[in-house]
């Protein structure tokens, strides 16, 4: 068992050397000026509206959807992109060959690539979270100056002594906290995560049995989407009748079947909103996206394994 | 030990047979070549050895095991016809990586590395990634990530193709101490000359199918005729003499060196081999 | 590549992957009809969703095509358009662009409340001093009909972010800046300070509602009710107050409501 995961470990390692070796955290970069340049651009938008910090609502809302969308979009292209070329590229260049001429078993190879392509992916992640999180440390700075600025031109003079006022202005500034160093962070980053590397683990399925790189990313791509309508899907299969058509139970059930729910993930906005999503929830999602994930690396396996090389 | 036992295989590819109905059995510390043109079946032989490939009919077993299980992978070392490595890595993370695949770790691994660059001679390109070799230096660098684990069977194919004499000359040596050590190597060339100087027996392939198999001696040898090497010019007399001794046809020549012997001998400055070199050894 | 296996050995391939993805299929069912269940009420603090189909679908086919992007289209379309529409005075493009806003992101309190607060202060307060309209009583027929779009995007919001203190809390402004109904800004004041996050002030609110409609009673009782909830230390500090003027409004209505000196907080 040791050793075995120790040559998973071992791939796995190798193949994310690969991947910084080859710049791919490089298209990082962009995300870094796309960060900066919306958090630039939001900050130049002042909508007054009925309470002070109410108003920087706009703002924080921007940055943070802005944000995690952008560590969603680039998480996405890096799991999908890199683990579709992943086994093609080792066919093509025979590479293949020499390591299953050592003692290293095909299960072991798959899951050690893919393990490699998930570290790659905890680094993007790790590093576009560092760039938010000082991203949203800037958007707050500017917020408790914007909430200021408001209550010196529109409160009477020496208002910080009015017990009232001032505690209304604390109250304020301590909504902009909330909103920006909201813990409940971490809960979307860990979802977005899993959804990648969901999305990852597809691609990997389908390049086992696929013939070009490009076939598995349209596929993949096309599972994505259809993944956020699954849930419609379900209910209607769920509750057909027996008017429903043969192609439409047919059709919906083969959605609900193997298809997953990847809407599940969108309650990441609910936490982007500022709404309390429970650690019981966020555990129950990331086990349903882990055992989704072992599925999916089984039946890769075993496609794998009887593929001709 | 490196017995392998080999039964009729064959391997369809869709109405392609790469190998048809082969029957081999290479014994322990031996030197076994694989002849043959190209599309033969070499390649498919070898792959069909190393468990990358599955027979359609009959098995292979290597020390008794099926080749893809890994007790057998354990005890087999590989050098593909191509550099079928990673060049992003350099020469010493090249070894590295395979040996730890091989269960080869921590000092004894740091180890091995040091004694196989040594072996191969690669000290000037350990530190640049492979992607920057030349074909020789890939082909050394293949042979050292063959022997990593120190295997008692490897299988090498082409190993000096693309290589010039002299990397060719040192591989040939360096077969030469395998089999000294113990180990058994098959091969596959389709370098005549250089199959001849290593192997102890051979297989000629063509068109898939096993044509002839056979110890060299017992191959080349014109059973008919003895040759008899004598150092120096003979006189005339001389040779009026032998003949009357003999009583027989007997044709007079010189030996002859081979042009690797003499590009040997230009390049490096080494002494005029003899040319009983160039008859086999028994 | 997979055509050149024998049959025997691809059927059993496929009977492998049939196994375990038959095995988990109906599991997989299973939990994620849970894991949209407990999302059911995390986002409408309730079960069953009363919205309608065609709100239902829409919302599946954005997500769909979206596939999660919905919130930062949601943000563009606010950001460029509904800006640009305030400032070239296009009332009804707003409110389009607010409504689809709102329907991309319905758990997104800040566009129900801008938007609320854009139409019945700022587009109505516009209507009621456009110069391009001679009638004085179209401009204040126009002002209204803002002020009522404005309502029920607030009201809207509220039924789908019903924990939102400030969509109640601006909502009960609406009544009572817009629309003088004290008695019904009262009562949303009255549902804002419920709420766990509220503002504290807004407890007082009510009390000071009542007395802007003119209802001596229930401001009294109002104002009495707070006073029964404060403790005793929090009761001797606000009589330590220099000029603590809910106090005053309290004796001012004690003694204005001939209240029998047994039941007044402050006799005297």
């Amino acid at each position: 068992m040791i050793p075995s995961l120790f040559r998973i470990f071992v791939i796995g390692r190798n193949t994310l050397i690969e991947a910084v070796r080859q710049k791919v955290l490089s298209v990082l970069l962009i995300f870094g000026l796309i960060l900066v340049g919306s958090s630039v651009y939001v900050s130049t938008i002042a909508t007054p509206g009925l309470d002070a910090a109410g108003l920087f609502d706009e703002q924080i809302k921007f940055v943070k959807d802005f944000g995690c969308g952008a560590i969603e979009l680039f998480g996405f292209a890096i799991a999908l992109l890199s683990t579709a070329q992943l086994i093609p590229q080792e066919l093509h260049n025979r590479t293949v060959y020499t390591i299953l001429a050592k003692p290293v078993r095909r299960a072991e190879f798959l899951l050690g690539k893919f393990f490699g392509v998930i570290l790659l992916l905890a680094l993007a992640v790790m590093l576009m979270t560092l760039a938010f999180a000082a991203s949203l440390y800037w958007q707050e700075t500017v917020g408790f100056n914007y909430v200021r600025d408001i209550y010196d031109q529109h409160m009477p003079a020496n208002w910080q002594n009015n017990p009232q006022m001032a505690a209304q202005y604390h109250h304020d500034i301590q909504d902009i906290v909330n909103k920006v160093q909201d813990p409940q962070l971490i809960k979307a980053i860990l979802l977005l995560f899993a959804k990648m590397v969901m999305t990852a683990g597809i691609a990997l399925l389908i390049s086992t049995f696929a013939t070009s790189s490009i076939f598995t990313i349209i596929t993949t791509f096309m599972i994505y989407l259809i993944g956020h309508m699954e849930g419609m899907a379900r209910e209607v299969w769920l509750a057909r009748g027996a008017e429903t058509s043969i192609w439409q139970s047919g059709l919906t059930g083969l959605i609900s079947l193997l298809i997953p729910d990847l809407n599940s993930f969108t309650i990441v906005d609910e936490i982007l909103a500022g709404n309390h999503v429970p650690w019981a929830h966020t555990l129950n999602l990331l086990g349903y996206a882990e055992v989704y994930l072992v599925v999916l690396l089984a039946v890769s396996i075993i496609i794998f394994d009887f593929r001709e090389i | 030990m490196g017995l392998t036992k080999r039964y009729p295989l064959a391997w369809k590819r869709k109405l392609l047979v790469a190998l048809d109905h082969l029957d081999l059995q290479v014994r322990p510390g031996e030197v076994f070549g694989l002849l043959g043109p190209n599309g033969s079946g070499k390649s498919t032989t070898l792959k069909l050895l190393l468990g990358l490939a599955v027979p359609t009919d009959g098995e292979a077993r290597v020390f008794g095991l099926p080749p893809d299980s890994l007790e057998a992978r354990q005890r087999v070392g590989f050098l593909p016809e191509n550099p079928y490595f990673y060049a992003f890595l350099n020469g010493d993370e090249t070894l590295r990586f395979y040996g730890k695949l091989c269960g080869v770790t921590g000092s004894k691994l740091e180890k091995r590395i040091e004694e196989l660059i040594d072996l191969v001679g690669l000290q000037n390109g350990r530190e640049r990634p492979l992607r920057s070799y030349s074909k020789g230096m890939l082909q050394r660098i293949g042979l050292a990530q063959a022997l990593i684990h120190d295997p008692d069977l490897l299988f090498l194919d082409e190993p000096t193709a693309g290589v010039d004499p002299l990397g060719s000359a040192q591989i040939r040596d360096l077969i030469l101490r395998l089999k000294k050590m113990g180990k058994t190597v098959v091969f596959s060339s389709h370098l005549l000359e250089q199959v001849q100087e290593v192997a102890d027996r051979v297989a000629i392939f063509s068109l898939g199918k096993k044509v002839l198999e056979g110890s060299l001696d017992s191959l080349l040898a014109e059973s008919q005729n003895t040759q008899i090497n004598v150092s120096g010019e003979l006189t005339a007399e001389q040779q009026e003499k032998a003949r009357a001794l003999l009583g027989q046809e007997i044709r007079f020549s010189r030996p002859h060196l081979s042009l690797e012997q003499l590009y040997l001998r230009t390049v490096q400055g080494l002494p005029d081999p003899t040319p009983a070199q160039n008859s086999r050894r028994s | 590549m997979s055509s050149t296996l024998p049959l025997s050995r691809r059927l059993r391939r496929a009977a492998w992957v049939a196994l375990f993805l038959g095995l988990w299929a109906p599991f997989k069912i299973a939990w994620e009809q849970k894991i949209a269940h407990e999302q059911d009420f995390l986002r409408y603090q309730s079960v069953t969703i009363t919205r309608e189909l065609r709100d239902q679908l829409g919302q599946g086919l954005t997500i769909g095509v979206l596939g999660g992007m919905r919130s930062i289209v949601a943000d563009f379309i606010w950001v460029v358009n509904v800006t640009q529409a305030w400032e070239d005075e296009q009332w009804f493009k707003m409110d389009g662009l607010i409504n689809l806003c709102t329907s991309l992101q319905p758990r997104a309190v800040t566009f129900w409340d801008v938007g609320g607060w854009q139409l019945a202060w700022n587009t109505s307060v516009s209507a009621a001093h456009d110069l391009k309209q001679p009638d004085v009583l179209r401009r204040l027929r126009a002002s209204r009909f803002w002020i009522d779009k404005g309502l029920e995007i607030y009201q809207r919001g509220i039924e789908n972010n019903p924990q939102s203190w400030r969509l109640w809390a601006h909502t009960g402004l609406l009544y009572q800046q817009r629309l003088q109904d004290y008695r019904t800004a009262a009562y949303y004041y009255q549902k804002t300070s419920e709420l766990p996050d509220a503002p504290v002030f807004y407890e007082r609110f009510p009390a000071l509602m009542y007395g802007l409609a003119g209802d001596d009673q229930a401001a009294y009782a109002a104002w009495a009710a707070l006073w029964q909830r404060l403790t005793p230390e929090q009761r001797t500090q606000m009589e330590h107050i220099p000029t603590p003027p809910d106090l005053v409004k309290i004796r001012h209505l004690e003694q204005k409501l001939f209240i029998p000196k047994e039941k007044r907080i402050f006799p005297k």
